[in-house]
Parts: structure tokens; C-alpha cells; sequence
């Protein structure tokens, strides 16, 4: 009886302590914070040099990988809570416009950008996002699999029956990179070739539809897969830490992905969010975007006068996806790859 | 009569005057309204509404759309997630992964159970210990340990111990069942386990006197008693396999064994999210385990078997002499299998540089454990904020449990199946639907979305999410504990005039006051390492533990991750030991009182009321 009384008892202030200690804990983010939403890795590097520099917080949001940050955006709908959105891909930010869930970047803030050749390029007409770095996907190769007299020169190359059943991919449903890459197959071979293509290369669904470039990375490194279609700024980083992989720009050219900043619609921080911006390109920002080891580390700078990190190509045959049209076909892409591609 | 009449009929013969009776009796019965509307109010908010926001969105799909949202019935989003053919093969996948894995994970459970509460198995303790600690590892981790262990260049392939042919079995449906099993042996072995300690053996007992031989005893007396907890076993292994993302996502995925949620995971993870898609497919899934839950009431019509009497004694364990070594084996075996090996496999990758050089001494690293537990490591703080958000939706979710379950005990025919057939829907759906129900109700819709507390973007909304995931779980724990006590011991204190709050107080909660801790215990540890209501209602203040374990992992950060991981499971693991080892102490000093005013309430059973 006793047990059953302080069991009561303390049920009673145990509840009590709990609604307490939510109703006390920080209050959501006031109209003062900047609150950004992203998927890089880079992004907490940035915010903590930013906020060094001119002593406004910033809360950083990452939800998980690309798609489930798309997807908590998608559910928030014309409600959304963050100032800015820090991605990958081109065409996402293009349907985000079109939703009315972002607002067209400042031309002051495009403008004063020192963009370089690939930069320029990059920059959307409509203004859906500022560029901020650029990668591409490649085509990753583990070493110990592959002898260096086989290695492949182009995509058409992966259709050589040693490959076969051994190409990797991510899942476009799931990951930016890859949308941006088949929609850049699309745009390069046309849809009804590239849909060959890819149908010609991806045999094996176990190794097709990958939802992060982790159990992509893994899937190369255990040799379930020779090759993958892989974000080159992954495999660099990967290289870096010492496994046996190399990257092969095909000769087709490479489709440019660009990493970029979206602004909200509904943001009441629009000051704010245009001094973080400049602060991203400044030279402060870019040395922050390359101060780490993970992938997004090793991506190539956008503006001009500046090296990118130590071991990686600059020099790469860029192809440049017009996000308009790719945003159009997105879903119906999306959803021919899960029906085809993915388990 | 009920039992609220009842407390009604007793205050009516002392009441002084017939209008004061009449008063009496209306303000109980406004007070007993209004506690049901508040209780039940709590579980609409908690799990109705949220849910029911996605799923209706598989006949509204235009309800949330941005630009233009209307409440219009669109037919064609059932009519084309029908007509796609892999949909169908999602469902056939998910059923039969999900009923193989009922019976494989029921049988070890039982197994398991019955040599730990039914034999002499030498090292008993430390194998009681096991279920806990399989429990409190996180599917996805699993998961991924026996990646490294199995795939092509693995741990074992690197050591020879698995050829190519096996490890491709392995990564199919037979790898599928093998590893959900071990991950869900643990519930049946709490579920029946309890069961077993209730049964006792008098029944078994009076049945040999009688002459009956042993196996005839347990197939026409012991089994037919404990078929309630077992059937309960095989809903819930059904619906937490039907309900599993950690497995769909990593090895069934690897596989190519398309299942629901990972299906519904792909329509979830994009912009624009796939709601029509999505709903269809939660509502397959919901349709499914109440269809199961149903099937298994109508054909138990009887009553449920109540095991927990005061007359209860604990069991008998079977001498066994050499056959309990055996059997101590196999259960080495299991922990084996199902604990040491995938701990060994997130251990060494915790202290590999990297995974393909295998464990040589050049790339042995004490690099991430270090990271690990440095204090000032920012994802040292996640899983501090994590035990705080485990220990408040823990508190919440048993305390809410205990008090719907009561009621539901007074409650009518239609209202305990219809609650248990919704909560374990809810442990069927994936915890991603439920987010994104937390999403739309609290960040969508005008007023609540206006509301100080609980607000999107808030560590308030998140531990109410917690405590909604978590809700159904304790639930069905408390509902199964209540359900197994003899009405005779409440029967004899309200006859003597103790009234249901005291009755409750001083008899029903000690009953119940073990599965109470494990309910406890159980959403503390779940919580701990939930996945997708800390990656969708993230606060802005900073993430929980387990986003930034699955970010690291998804971002190949394995080293990292496998750190982090153990480190949050040896944390989660004392703080379990220490609220248990606690509990059990409170109940050892408070049991030398408790024990013997249940026994006196009870032995005053009147006439007419049977155990």
C-alpha cells in the first residue's frame, strides 16, 4: 500500500515536473533568430564563423538527409518556418519557387556575388537560390575491384559486361544529387535514350536505389558494387581517409550540381538572412565552407580567386541543367526511377 | 451493474434525503464524464487527429496543398497507388515477412521464456539480463552491424568464416526473418513470461494429481490458459514487423524485398511530399493489423483468461539435471546471435579508421572513441537533451496508459477492442505518418497552430510526438497487466466499502506496478533511439540523439556513429538499471506491507464471486 501511494504520489508530481519542464524549456525560435534548414554538412562550420564575426545566432535545423528535410518542408507547406534553406539541386528549389514556399533571391545579393565562369552559369534566371559551391556525379570506382587497365572512360563504358550488376546508385525520390544527375542524362542523351540507358546499367535493384550516400559508399567499399553513380565531393572525402576509390569524369561531361540558399517566402528576417548570405560568400565564409573532412568539404568554390580543397579536380566538363525544365518533368522522372529502380 | 453504479448504489443507502442522492449521483456522474472526456481527449490528440490527417489525405490529396488546398474526394490517388504493381508487392512482402516473423519471434520468446521462468537453468540472472539489452539496441543499429558482419568484404568475409552464397542468402528474405526474429524475441519474452509467472503451477499441479501425464497438462491446461498472451504476442510482433523502418530501410532494401514502409518512407521523403501515396498506404497497413485484431476477437469470443489472482503462487521450476546445460547453451546462443555478435561488429567498426582495411593493426583508432566521450563534443548534448525528452515521454506516455487502461476496464464491450485494435494500428504505422500528422496538426491547422504550448519547432512538440508513438505501446503493456488480474480482488474491497480510487490505489496499481515499470522502461529506452519523430520535429534549440547518430551513419560517419551509438546505449543501459534496480527496491520494502492487506481483502471473497 505504501508502494502504491508514493507510486501514485509520485506519478502526480512526476507529471506535474514534466509539463513543467516543457513549458520551461527554450522557447521556439522569436522573429530575431535566424533559423536556417539544411542538408550540408558544412552549414554548423559556416554558422559558427558567421556568428563569430558579427554576433548574431543563427539556429540550424538538419533534419536528416536531403529528401526528409524536402519532405518536413513539404509537410509545412504555406507555413514554413525557416528564414533560409541551405541544398543541393537546382530543380527542387525551382518547384519551391513556383509553390510560392520561397521567394526569388534580392538581385542586390546576386548581383554583388563575384561569380566565377561555372558560377555565372549556375545562377538561375528565375532567382530561386543562390549558388554557393558546385559538384557533380561522377563515376566511383573501387580500386581493389576494378585493375587499372579496365577502369571506365565514359557512362557508356558501365554497359561493358564486367559492370553488369555492379552499378550503384541513389535513389532521385531520396537525394538531390541524384535528380539532378538523371535529369541531367535526360536533358544530355533525351528522355527516351536516357531512360535506355540507365535501364541498360542499373540491372541490380539491391544497389540501384540507395537513400544516402552513405549506404551508397558502403555498398562500394564492401564490393557489392564496382562502380556507382556517386557525388564526386563524397568520394574525395572518402579517398582522403584512405579507401581504395578513384573517380572517373566521363567523357559525355558531367552534369553541374550546384549547393545553394533558398529564401523564404514567409521569412520576417529578410535583413538577416541577406547579411548571412554575403557573409557565405565572402572570403570568411568560403575558408569555413572548406575548414572540414566530410563530404561536402571538398566542394568546388563558385566565386572567383578561390582554390578549392587540396586533391580536387576543378577542370571538370561541366553540363548545366536547365532546372525550369527538370522541376516540370520531376515527378514523373521520380516516380519512372522508383518504379524501375527501387525495391 | 457496473462498477461506477455500483459505487453509486453504495453512496445512495447513506445518503440523507432522495434529492441529495440525486445530486450526488449527477455530480459523479458529470465528474466520471468529464474524466473520460479529458482521458480519451488525450488519446484523439495524441494519436487520432494526427493520423487521421494523413490518412484521410489518400481520399483529399489537395487538403494541405500549398497553393491551393481543398477538402475535394479524389478517388484516382487510391485507384493509382492500386494499380501499381509494386504497391502490391510491398503488401505481399510486408505480410509475409511480417506473419513468419510472428510465429519464428512468438516461438523463441515463449522458448526463451519458458526455460528462464520454467526450468533450472544455470545462469539464469545473466540471461534474464539478455531480452533487456537486445531490447534497448536500436533496430537501425543492428541493422547496420550485421551489414558490416555479412556483406561481401565484411568482418567475416575479411576472416573467411562466410562465403559469397550465404552472405546473398543473407541479404533476402531469410536474412529478413533471421534478424527480425532476434530483434523482437525480446516482447513475447516479457508478454509471456509474464503470463507464466501469473499461471503459477496449481493449476498443473491439481491436473497431475489427477493423474495427467505432463505434456497433457501443458496442451489442455497450460497452453489454452496462456493462448491470450500468446495470440497478443503474435498481433504485436506482427504489427512492429509491418511497422519496422530500420530493417525495410537497410537490409530489405538491400535485398531488393520491397516492403509498405519503405514505400511510404520514398512518398514521404521529397517535395512535393506523395500524400496521397502516402495515406493509401498507411491506411493498408492500419487496415491490416485491426483486420488482425478483429479476426483475433471474434475468434476468441470467450472471455480473457485472468491469471493473476490472490492466490497466485510463484511457479515451479522443472529439474532437469544435464538437459538444463543444453538448454543453457542455446540460450547463450541466442544472446549470441542476437546481442554479442552485432556489439562486437559496432565495437570494432567504433575502432576501425576504415571498414575495407578490416581489423589490422594499422587501422585500429581510438580516434572516434575519444570524440565519443569528450564532454564538449555538440553530439554529447543531443543525447543529453535525448534523456531528458525519453524521461518526461516516458512519465507521460505510462502515466496517460495507466489511466486510460482503467477506464477502459470500466469501460463497455466495444470500447477496449475498438482502442487496442487503434493502438496497435498505431504501432503498425510507421512513425514517419505520425510526424507528419504532428506536422499538419500543429504547424497547419489556424488555432492549434497559434497555440503557446505545444508549438512546432519546440523540444514540446517533440516530446508530446514521443509520447503519442510511445502512447500505444504502454498501453497495450497496461492493458494486458489489468486484463490478467482475478476480478474477485476488487470484488472483496469494494465490498468492503473501499471505493475504486482506493481500490486501485491499494490493490490494482501494486498488481500492475512491474508491467507499470516496464512500461517505464520500455518508452524510455524506445525513446531514446527514435528516429523519425526527432528527424521531422526537430527543435530548433538543437537535435536529439538519434538524428544525429542516423545523419552520421547516412553520411558514412561509421566510425563516429558506432561510437556515439555505444555510448548512448551504455548511458541508456545504467540509467535503465538504475530506475529498475530502484523500483524493485521500493517494491521489496513496501511488499512486507502490501502483501498481506491484499491477501486479507482477498480472502473475504463472498459468496457468488469466482476466481
Amino acid at each position: 500500500m505504501v508502494f502504491a501511494e508514493n507510486l501514485s504520489r509520485r506519478a502526480v508530481v512526476a507529471c506535474a515536473v514534466a509539463g513543467f519542464a516543457c513549458l520551461l524549456a527554450p522557447a521556439a525560435a522569436s522573429a530575431d533568430d535566424l533559423v536556417i534548414y539544411h542538408a550540408v554538412d558544412f552549414a554548423a562550420t559556416v554558422v559558427k564563423a558567421f556568428t563569430a564575426k558579427t554576433g548574431i545566432p543563427v539556429k540550424l535545423v538538419e533534419p536528416g538527409g536531403t529528401g526528409e528535410l524536402l519532405g518536413k518542408i513539404a509537410a509545412e507547406g504555406d507555413n514554413p518556418q525557416f528564414d533560409l534553406v541551405w541544398v543541393d539541386g537546382s530543380a527542387v528549389m525551382e518547384r519551391m519557387l513556383n509553390d510560392k514556399i520561397l521567394q526569388p533571391i534580392p538581385n542586390a545579393i546576386i548581383a554583388s556575388a563575384d561569380y566565377n565562369e561555372v558560377g555565372k552559369k549556375l545562377v538561375p534566371a528565375s532567382h530561386s537560390f543562390l549558388p554557393t559551391s558546385v559538384s557533380t556525379t561522377s563515376i566511383t570506382v573501387n580500386t581493389k575491384k576494378v585493375p587499372a587497365d579496365k577502369m571506365p572512360k565514359s557512362f557508356a563504358d558501365l554497359a561493358n559486361p564486367a559492370f553488369v550488376g555492379f552499378v550503384g546508385s541513389k535513389d532521385p525520390n531520396l537525394s538531390g544529387p541524384s535528380f539532378q544527375f538523371v535529369a541531367g542524362i535526360f536533358q544530355v542523351m533525351g528522355e527516351e535514350k536516357g531512360k535506355a540507358y540507365l535501364q541498360s546499367v542499373l540491372t541490380n535493384k539491391k544497389i540501384s536505389g540507395f537513400a544516402s550516400g552513405g549506404g551508397l559508399n558502403k555498398s562500394i567499399l564492401t564490393g557489392d558494387a564496382k562502380v556507382s553513380f556517386a557525388q564526386d565531393s563524397s568520394t574525395y572525402a572518402k579517398i582522403a581517409n584512405g579507401e581504395p576509390l578513384a573517380i572517373v569524369y566521363p567523357a559525355e561531361g558531367v552534369v553541374a550540381l550546384p549547393s545553394g540558399i533558398g529564401l523564404s517566402a514567409k521569412t520576417k528576417n529578410a535583413d538577416l538572412a541577406a547579411k548571412f548570405m554575403a557573409f557565405v560568400l565572402s572570403k570568411d565564409g568560403l575558408a569555413a565552407m572548406q575548414d572540414g573532412d566530410d563530404t561536402d568539404y571538398f566542394l568546388a568554390p563558385v566565386i572567383k580567386g578561390i582554390e578549392a580543397k587540396k586533391g580536387r579536380a576543378t577542370d571538370i566538363n561541366y553540363i548545366f541543367l536547365d532546372p525550369a525544365a527538370a522541376a516540370a518533368k520531376e515527378a514523373d522522372w521520380k516516380k519512372w526511377y522508383r518504379d524501375n529502380f527501387v525495391p | 451493474m457496473t462498477s461506477i453504479d455500483q459505487d453509486r448504489a453504495a453512496v445512495s443507502t447513506c445518503g440523507p434525503g432522495l434529492l441529495s442522492r440525486v445530486m450526488i449521483g449527477l455530480a459523479s456522474g458529470a465528474l466520471d464524464g468529464l474524466v473520460n472526456i479529458i482521458i480519451f481527449g488525450v488519446f484523439a490528440i495524441l494519436i487520432l487527429l494526427p493520423l487521421g490527417l494523413v490518412l484521410i489525405q489518400a481520399f483529399m490529396p489537395a487538403l494541405f496543398d500549398p497553393l491551393q488546398p481543398r477538402a475535394t474526394i479524389d478517388a484516382a490517388s487510391i485507384a493509382r497507388t492500386f494499380g501499381a504493381p509494386r504497391l502490391m508487392t510491398a503488401i505481399t512482402n510486408s505480410l509475409l515477412l511480417a506473419g513468419c516473423v510472428a510465429v519464428t519471434a512468438t516461438s523463441l520468446g515463449a522458448g526463451y521464456a519458458f526455460i528462464l521462468h520454467r526450468t533450472n537453468v544455470p545462469f539464469r540472472s545473466l540471461l534474464s539480463t539478455v531480452p533487456w539489452l537486445v531490447f534497448l539496441t536500436p533496430a537501425y543499429l543492428k541493422a547496420m552491424a550485421w551489414t558490416l558482419l555479412m556483406a561481401h568484404d565484411g568482418y567475416f568475409s575479411q576472416i573467411g568464416l562466410v562465403p559469397e552464397a550465404l552472405s546473398n542468402i543473407f541479404f533476402g528474405p531469410a536474412g529478413l526473418v533471421f534478424l527480425h526474429t532476434l530483434n523482437l524475441f525480446p516482447l513475447p519474452y516479457f508478454v509471456i513470461g509474464r503470463a507464466l509467472a501469473g499461471l503459477g503451477s496449481e493449476f498443473e499441479d491439481a491436473a497431475r494429481l489427477a493423474g495427467a501425464r505432463l505434456g497433457r497438462v501443458w496442451i489442455r491446461i497450460n497452453l489454452p490458459l496462456l493462448a491470450p498472451a500468446f495470440a497478443l504476442c503474435v498481433v504485436a510482433v506482427f504489427a512492429e514487423v509491418l511497422s519496422d523502418f530500420g530493417l525495410a530501410s537497410t537490409i530489405a532494401r538491400q535485398s531488393g524485398f520491397g516492403l509498405l514502409t519503405y514505400s511510404i518512407y520514398v512518398a514521404a521523403s521529397a517535395y512535393p511530399v506523395d500524400f496521397a501515396l502516402a495515406g493509401c498506404q498507411a491506411l493498408i497497413l492500419l487496415l491490416m493489423v485491426v483486420t488482425l485484431v478483429l479476426a483475433d476477437q471474434l475468434l476468441r469470443r470467450q472471455a480473457a483468461v485472468r491469471l493473476i489472482s490472490a492466490r497466485s503462487r510463484p511457479a515451479r521450476a522443472y529439474s532437469l539435471g544435464p538437459a538444463r546445460w543444453v538448454l543453457a547453451a542455446f540460450a547463450f546462443a541466442i544472446a549470441m546471435l542476437a546481442l554479442c555478435l552485432p556489439l562486437a561488429a559496432v565495437i570494432a567498426r567504433a575502432l576501425s579508421r576504415t571498414l575495407s582495411a578490416g581489423l589490422v593493426r594499422d587501422n585500429i583508432t581510438l580516434e572516434f572513441v575519444r570524440a565519443a566521450v569528450n564532454p564538449g563534443n555538440p553530439n554529447n548534448q543531443a543525447l543529453m537533451r535525448s534523456l531528458a525528452f525519453a524521461g518526461i515521454a516516458a512519465t507521460a506516455a505510462a502515466t496517460i496508459a495507466v489511466l486510460l487502461a482503467l477506464r477502459l476496464e470500466r469501460g463497455s464491450r466495444f470500447m477496449r477492442p475498438a482502442v487496442l485494435g487503434i493502438s496497435l494500428g498505431a504501432v503498425a504505422i510507421p512513425g514517419i505518418v505520425l510526424g507528419f500528422g504532428y506536422i499538419l496538426v500543429w504547424n497547419r491547422i489556424p488555432l492549434l497552430r497559434d497555440l503557446p504550448f505545444p508549438r512546432y519547432g519546440h523540444a514540446s512538440l517533440l516530446v508530446m510526438g514521443y509520447t503519442g508513438a510511445a502512447l500505444p505501446y504502454c498501453l497495450v503493456i497496461m492493458m494486458s497487466a489489468l486484463g490478467q488480474l482475478a476480478p474477485n480482488l476488487t470484488e472483496a474491497a469494494r465490498l468492503h466499502g473501499a471505493g475504486w480510487l482506493r481500490r486501485t490505489q491499494r490493490i490494482v496499481l501494486p498488481l500492475v506496478a512491474f508491467s507499470l515499470v516496464t512500461a517505464l522502461l520500455s518508452t524510455f529506452i524506445r525513446t531514446m533511439f527514435e528516429l523519425p519523430m526527432s528527424e521531422l520535429l526537430v527543435p530548433v534549440d538543437g537535435p536529439a540523439a538519434p538524428s544525429v547518430l542516423v545523419q552520421l551513419f547516412g553520411k558514412d560517419d561509421e566510425g563516429m556513429g558506432s561510437a556515439l551509438s555505444l555510448m548512448a546505449m551504455i548511458v541508456v543501459a545504467v540509467v535503465s538499471a538504475a530506475i529498475w534496480i530502484t523500483a524493485r527496491y521500493v517494491a521489496a520494502q513496501s511488499r512486507a506491507v502490501t502483501a498481506p492487506a491484499v491477501s486479507v481483502l482477498a480472502s473475504a471473497r463472498p459468496e457468488g464471486v469466482t476466481m
